[in-house]
């Protein structure tokens, strides 16, 4: 009985998938924040290369991916693909649990599957420093470890409550090469003018990418790297889903279920994109695919389609997506980087369309289910990828009522080795359970401003 | 250095011992029953906690403090009131008194419910209380968990913040025949420890409770309905919904509002059925109160079971700060009505800040 499916390096994907070839009619363009008017690829150009402008607005079915960067993916890449069967047994289900592993890259997610293209195509146009912002972690520490790779210089604004409470993912963007400053900082305008109105404020993700693009637009030398929501990051993770689907035909299967936690959708939108596509073009109508999200910041499950803005301050183009309003707050639930009030366009989309069935879980429920993943499996995952693990656990429970053998895929999307304070929080009972308050919203809907 | 008041209630929690439910009125039957004062012995406790810490103590004579200082090993004390032998409540106000004059900077005293509302009558908010519990049941929030807790509190007293804490009336008469009646008293300054949940990726700010209560206000203001009554219940931060709307709140009582005006103010059960008559579309905002967090039946004895009947059960808003909600990991409901109790459910939504709430559960009657 086999555990690990694996491929060889050269079997690695040498395209990337476009999810945009498929969708049925196009997305809806993105809307410049001063003018309200559909973007044009030279109101980017300050921040980010054309490569990656392009891309953002393709629908080319398949993208090459440059060689290099695939030299540099071999580094962790084909990721492993796994048969939970200690999971299986301990829930008694006749479902099979398969989960792609990419906790195995240097940083500990998938993040770097887009870290290492977007500095590739930041050198090839000569930019020589990025800049970008990190709320987890695992963004900053993935950027930092692709720059150095292409000798860059990074500079991450890590949100301040972060960057005091995990020293060691500070530490490993040292050890990568990058700067890495507490935002707000003394460093832009931004930063000053919350300084001044609150020396000490914590911090949020808002205010830490108005300093990151700031800094870019400020610097000829410097761009805009942005590690969720867009297309173009959507785009590099489809490698995830296409060796997926690689490495379940080789043991003649494809999943009935494919699951994966969204913030801004991306590790999501990279295991589940090809496998979206077999079912938009009629190959695996069936499949069923799920989008896991907190009760605490429930975008897909109870926000409103809609143009919104993707950052407090309301300076990134307004994109057409699931939203709980750019003002929304979400409280301080462990996965950090499911607190995002928006959703990458395109998994709004395929929401929208009945694609993809978003379901929402609360925090302790979610860490239980990732402390029996750990006894079984073995590994301590991210609170984040902790969702995916919930929901393909729920189904799996689902499986041994009905008697049905389904074939479950998820995605594991980081480790949580440096996440013990939140596992310790749960064993402390100190998780609280936040909820949206959706049905009070509503009622109050019809009397506040339309959001678009 | 900190100057602390410090008193004991000698004869509280003597009844738990003997099958009584607290000793108001029934010391003489505890005693009989072969009950022996063990305020002493848990105040004791804490006190030794504190032994080396540099505070100027302020106390009364034996039974209601001396003893237990000199016991605990601290020599160096002032005693500032005699109480007469037997202790009775106007020695604890008294002595509250006494230490207010004498300008200490906290009232540490060991003692139930009761001592807890005498200590209330006589200090208010002017400085921090904090209680060490003695007594056999708590219903108000002033007290600390245990004798150990309460150290702790007192050592880092003037370093943390203060909150309000409910001080709850609990008729004793009645509770020993079987009844519990506990009505909102009043609010005392207690000083907490804010809980901090760290880690994550996202430390948890520090939790401030005025700036919770405000934001708990913004949001409720924010979804109230026209032509709609608002039944805002008693309590400090369903008080700050009224204060937002611009309108003086009845603390310790019950308010009606319809469109952001008021129609009735520390309202009755007959005031507000009569309401519900007139204004068919109605909502009820209510905190849970006490130590335990009881959302009905515990200091909002106006909102009956027919008040919550008339209104719809859907229609109840709970309420609640972080901070609050920490120290309750359940809610209790008791509304006398146990079908309705039970059409609660096993877990409530409580709105707990701006556009955000936690699911809690809840335990039904006791
Ligand atoms: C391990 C892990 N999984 C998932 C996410 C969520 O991001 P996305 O939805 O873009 O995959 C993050 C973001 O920080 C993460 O660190």
């Amino acid at each position: 009985m086999q555990t690990k499916i694996l491929l060889d390096e050269g079997e690695m994907p040498k395209r990337w998938y476009n999810i945009q070839a498929d969708l049925p009619t196009p997305m809806d363009p993105p809307l410049h924040p001063a003018t309200g008017k559909p973007m044009v690829p030279d109101d980017l150009r300050h921040i980010f290369p054309m490569e990656l402008i392009r891309q953002e607005m393709s629908t080319e079915r398949h993208i090459d991916i440059p060689g290099e960067v695939r030299d540099i993916l071999t580094l962790w890449r084909p990721s492993p693909l796994y048969r939970a069967r200690r999971l299986e047994a301990a829930l008694k289900t006749p479902a099979k649990i398969y989960y792609k592993w990419e906790g195995v890259s240097p940083p500990g997610s998938h993040k770097p599957n887009s870290a290492i293209p977007q500095a590739y195509y930041n050198r090839e146009a000569g930019i020589e420093r990025l800049a970008t912002e990190t709320g987890a972690g695992q963004w900053g520490s993935s950027l930092a470890f692709a720059t150095g790779l292409f000798d860059m210089e990074c500079t991450v604004y890590m949100v301040r409550s972060s960057y005091d409470q995990k020293p060691y993912r500070k530490s490993m963007m040292q050890v990568y090469g990058a700067e890495c400053i507490p935002s707000p900082s003394n460093k832009t305008r931004s930063g000053q003018a919350v300084l001044a109105r609150d020396p000490d404020t914590p911090g949020s993700l808002g205010i830490a990418i108005s300093e990151a693009v700031e800094d870019a637009a400020a610097h000829d030398n410097t761009n805009y790297a942005l590690g969720s929501v867009l297309n173009h990051v959507c785009l590099h993770q489809t490698i995830i889903g296409q060796e997926a689907r690689e490495q379940l035909a080789m043991v003649e299967t494809y999943p009935d279920v494919i699951i994966g936690c969204v913030g801004g959708g991306t590790n999501f939108a990279g295991l589940t994109f090809p496998f979206a596509g077999d079912k938009m073009t009629g190959k695996h109508p069936e499949t069923e695919i799920v989008a896991v999200e907190p009760a605490a910041c429930p975008t897909l499950t109870k926000g409103l389609y809609a143009y919104d803005f993707g950052d407090v301050a309301g300076l990134t183009p307004m994109m057409r997506m699931f939203t709980l309003g750019h003002d929304f707050v979400p409280p301080a639930i462990h996965a950090g980087g499911l607190r995002y009030h928006g959703m990458s366009p395109l998994v709004s989309r395929l929401a929208r369309d009945g694609v993809v069935r978003p379901v929402a879980y609360r925090q302790n429920e979610v860490f239980e289910a990732a402390v029996l993943f750990a006894r079984t499996e073995g590994i301590i995952v991210a609170p984040e990828a902790a969702h995916a693990v919930k929901a393909a656990i729920d189904e799996a429970l689902r499986c041994r009522e009905t008697g049905d053998a389904k074939t479950i895929l998820f995605n594991n999307s980081g480790h949580g080795n440096f996440d013990f304070s939140s596992y310790e929080a749960y064993f402390g009972g100190r998780l609280v359970d936040y909820e949206y308050p959706v049905e009070l919203i509503k009622e109050s809907l019809a009397r506040l401003p339309a959001t678009g | 250095m900190r100057t602390v008041g410090f008193l004991v209630n000698p004869i509280a929690g003597m009844g738990g011992a003997v099958g009584l439910s607290g000793t108001d009125g029934g010391v003489e039957e505890a005693v009989r029953r072969g009950a022996v004062p063990h305020a002493a012995v848990r105040a004791a406790r804490t006190l030794s906690l504190l032994r080396d810490e540099d505070i100027a103590w302020c106390t009364c004579a034996s039974p209601m403090g001396e003893d237990v200082l000199t016991g605990a090993g601290i020599d160096s004390y002032t005693v500032l009131y005699r109480p007469t032998v037997p202790t009775g409540a106007a020695d604890t106000t008294a002595a509250c008194r006494v230490f207010l004059a004498a300008g200490v900077d906290l009232i540490v005293f060991c003692g139930g419910d009761g001592t807890a509302r005498d200590v209330f009558d006589a200090v208010g908010g002017e400085v921090p209380i904090l209680g060490i519990p003695a007594g056999v049941k708590m219903y108000s929030a002033v007290f600390a968990v245990n004798p150990a807790a309460a150290a702790d509190l007192v050592r880092r007293a003037g370093d943390i913040p203060c909150r309000d804490s409910e001080v709850m009336d609990v008729d004793e008469e009645a509770y020993r025949s079987g009844r519990l009646t506990a009505r909102l008293y009043g609010y005392a300054c207690v000083p907490f420890v804010p809980e901090r949940i760290q880690g994550g990726k996202q430390v948890f700010e520090q939790q401030d409770e005025e700036r919770a209560k405000d934001d708990i206000a913004a949001f409720i203001t924010e979804i109230m309905l026209p032509e709609t009554l608002y039944i805002i219940g008693a309590g400090s931060t369903t008080a700050r919904v009224m204060e937002r709307l611009g309108l003086a709140p009845t603390l310790l009582g019950v308010d009606a509002v319809v469109n952001a005006e008021i129609v009735a103010s520390n309202a009755d059960e007959r005031t507000l059925l009569a309401l519900l008559d007139e204004h068919p579309r109605a909502k009820i905002v209510v905190s849970p109160i006490g130590a335990q967090g009881f959302v009905l039946g515990r200091g909002n004895q106006q909102i009956s079971p027919a008040v919550l009947r008339k209104a719809g059960l859907s229609n109840l808003i709970v309420v609640a700060t972080p901070a609050k909600l920490a120290g309750t990991p359940l809610l209790y409901v008791d509304s006398g009505d146990a079908a309705l109790d039970r059409e609660v459910g096993d877990s409530m939504l409580v709105v707990s800040g701006y556009r955000m709430a936690q699911r809690k559960r809840v335990v039904h009657s006791e």
